[in-house]
């Protein structure tokens, strides 16, 4: 066993030379951090950008109810000209909410009777529904108000208008908000892992066929189980300093970016969190080295290497992509399918849900017999003469 | 000591070797000549077990070459068809690989390596990454590396192609040198003058199968060729003939 330390060893130093592939490796580490920082910093933006602002709302015949206009400015809504044709404004998307305040508005205020407002928009359009609603709060304030003031007046407890109260109890955290972000994380972090691993692999094995060192190699007295071994291992301190990097690159993006400012969120990802995913991930970085050990052995060239092992590395990682959309719970099967049980449990970490210990058991325990099976598969194929062909 | 007995191989359809016979004893030069595509690097991967024959035996200082693998690969030293070479490792880092995969270590793998360099006078590229190295020069280090355990048996498979004049008589003389420590040397060519050269032993294979086998004068009795060239031309010819 201790040639498989001296297989190690050489492909560690051969690979820690070949900087320009290991430097490509590392790349797909910070891929993942950069993206979810882009992305949650363009989010924060647009969301500050709404809440600042004071809102513009453009008001017909303002004249005729001077009481509610001064309630609206109160409530921090700048109140502007209406075009001419509100329909045709909205319609054409130049406001998104129009009020009109009729010309019978003052006489039905002032008889007591209930006066109508008319609100104007367009509902299929998403981007202006916020303001429509802000709008729509703050006239159903002006409503409640007044009604209130005119009961207290006549001697009546406003109490008798309000038959129900609702409080509303929302069992969000404030991590769980920005949790569509957070999915796509173990996406990323299968991602790097494989692509850390794919180089040095694909150079350790099809490449030494290519380049005609695999033939002598296989000339010296060990068994090739060893060299399969010793060549797949050497991919794993890959594999593994781009999962650190990841991880480092997520927290760094957590500590540094203001989320809480952008996203009015806080996302509990500290070193035990961090740590913990770190451990959870291990048993894929084997995985990874072994998938990529047997495809590489499989095929003819570098080059074929090269159109295969990049796929490998997406199909694991879709699933974390689904989920961002999907929310999948943590049953016991999904613990069965390697990669996909802990990129559930990935996301448990981050949402600070109670993670069960079996599952983490059952997840690493499937995963490692998986790429031992792999493993072992890889050896075989090794051991035949097609591994020296190529063919 | 190598003794083969009526080894054959084929791939698919094409019968790469058939019933290949002959014996390669210690203390002598023995050479496989043949054209290209004749079946001697096929040979040579049998009896370095990287392919398995489909029948017929081989044995290396009495070791089955199918039996024990492992044994055998200990007791042969061996310059394949392909010779590529670790090119972001240096000469010695290339050697050094070889060796500890022959379980040496410490002084006395050190010792072997500066030994084989000074012996094939690689003192100038000891230490230099092999990437850019001359083909006389990636042959050495190919050399070295296949010789670090000092095996009692070297296979060389066409160990002069592409070297200039100096290197092949560099080469020539190293081979001598093998005989002169009493190893047992095979090697191929499908260079005659080089086999005539060298040769204790010639054993010339021509699509597969041994055509004749002896000393350079018997094989000129053999044809009735004045000859060495004629006779090998003889000899495959009336092969051909038979065929």
């Amino acid at each position: 066993m201790k040639k498989v330390w001296v297989i190690f060893q050489k492909e560690l130093v051969d690979n820690l030379r070949d900087t320009r592939s290991w430097t490509t490796g590392l790349f797909w580490a910070m891929f993942g951090p950069l993206i979810l920082g882009a992305m949650i910093m363009l989010l924060g933006n647009t969301m500050r950008d709404k809440l600042d602002q004071p809102l513009s709302l453009p008001v017909l015949g303002r004249e005729n109810a001077p009481n509610l206009v001064a309630f609206l400015s109160q409530q921090d809504i700048e109140l502007v000209e209406a075009p001419a044709n509100p329909r045709a404004a909205v319609l054409a998307g130049d406001a998104n909410v129009v009020l009109i305040i009729p010309a019978d508005y003052p006489d039905d205020f002032s008889g007591g009777k209930t006066a109508t407002l008319q609100l104007v928009f367009d509902s299929t359009r998403q981007s202006a529904m916020a303001d429509v609603a802000r709008i729509q709060n703050a006239l159903n304030g002006y409503d409640r108000y007044t009604g209130m003031l005119r009961l207290s007046l006549r001697g009546v407890s406003p109490d008798v208008m309000r038959v129900v109260r609702i409080e509303e109890i929302d069992t969000a955290t404030p991590q769980s908000q920005a949790l569509i972000f957070l999915s796509m994380l173990p996406y990323f972090i299968i991602f790097a892992i494989f692509n850390g691993a794919a180089p040095v692999i694909t150079d350790a094995t099809a490449g030494e066929r290519e380049r005609g060192s695999l033939e002598p190699l296989l000339i010296n007295p060990l068994p090739r189980g060893w060299i399969a071994i010793g060549k797949m291992l050497s991919a794993a301190p890959f594999a593994g300093f781009n999962l650190v990097l990841t991880l480092m690159g997520f927290a760094a993006i957590f500590q540094f970016l203001p989320i809480e400012e952008m996203l009015g969120v806080q996302i509990g990802l500290d070193g035990r969190a961090l740590f913990s995913i770190f451990l959870l991930c291990l048993p894929i970085v084997f995985l990874a080295c072994a998938i990529q050990t047997l495809i590489a052995s499989y095929t003819r060239t570098t080059k074929e290497a090269g159109t295969w092992l990049p796929f490998v590395g997406l199909i694991p990682s879709m699933p974390g992509l689904a989920l961002a959309f999907l929310p999948v719970k943590a049953d016991l099967w999904t613990m069965l399918i390697p990669t996909f049980g802990q990129q559930i449990l990935i996301n448990q970490f981050l949402r600070s849900e109670p993670i069960s210990a079996s599952n983490v058991l059952v997840s690493s325990a499937v995963t490692i017999v998986f790429s031992l099976v792999i493993t072992w598969v890889a050896i075989k194929l090794y051991e035949t003469e097609r591994i020296v062909m190529g063919r | 000591m190598i003794e083969v007995l009526s080894l054959s191989k084929s791939f698919g359809k094409v019968k790469a070797v058939q019933n290949v016979s002959f014996n390669a004893a210690d203390g002598q030069i023995t050479g496989l000549l043949g054209p290209n595509g004749a079946g001697k690097s096929t040979t040579l991967r049998m009896l370095y077990t990287l392919l398995k024959p489909d029948s017929g035996s081989a044995t290396i200082d009495g070791l089955e070459i199918s039996g024990q693998p492992q044994e055998v690969l200990r007791r042969i030293g061996v310059l394949a068809d392909a010779r590529g070479l670790y090119s972001r490792l240096t000469t010695r880092e290339n050697i050094r690989y070889y060796g500890r995969l022959h379980d040496l270590e410490g002084a006395a793998l050190e010792g072997q390596i500066d030994q084989l360099i000074s012996l094939l006078d690689m003192q100038s590229i000891a230490d230099r990454r092999t990437e850019g190295f001359s083909t006389g020069e990636k042959l050495k280090v190919s050399i070295a590396r296949a010789l670090v355990h000092n095996p009692p048996n070297v296979l060389l498979d066409e160990p002069t192609n592409g070297l200039d004049v100096m290197s092949t008589r560099a080469m020539r003389a190293f081979v001598l040198r093998l005989r002169e420590e009493g190893k047992c040397v095979l090697f191929t060519s499908h260079i005659m003058q080089e086999v005539a050269a060298l040769c204790d032993q010639i054993v010339i294979i021509s699509q597969g199968v041994v055509a004749a086998t002896g000393s350079p004068d018997e094989l000129r009795a053999q044809t009735g060729q004045e000859n060495l060239e004629d006779a090998f031309v003889a000899a495959i010819g009336s092969e051909e003939g038979l065929g």
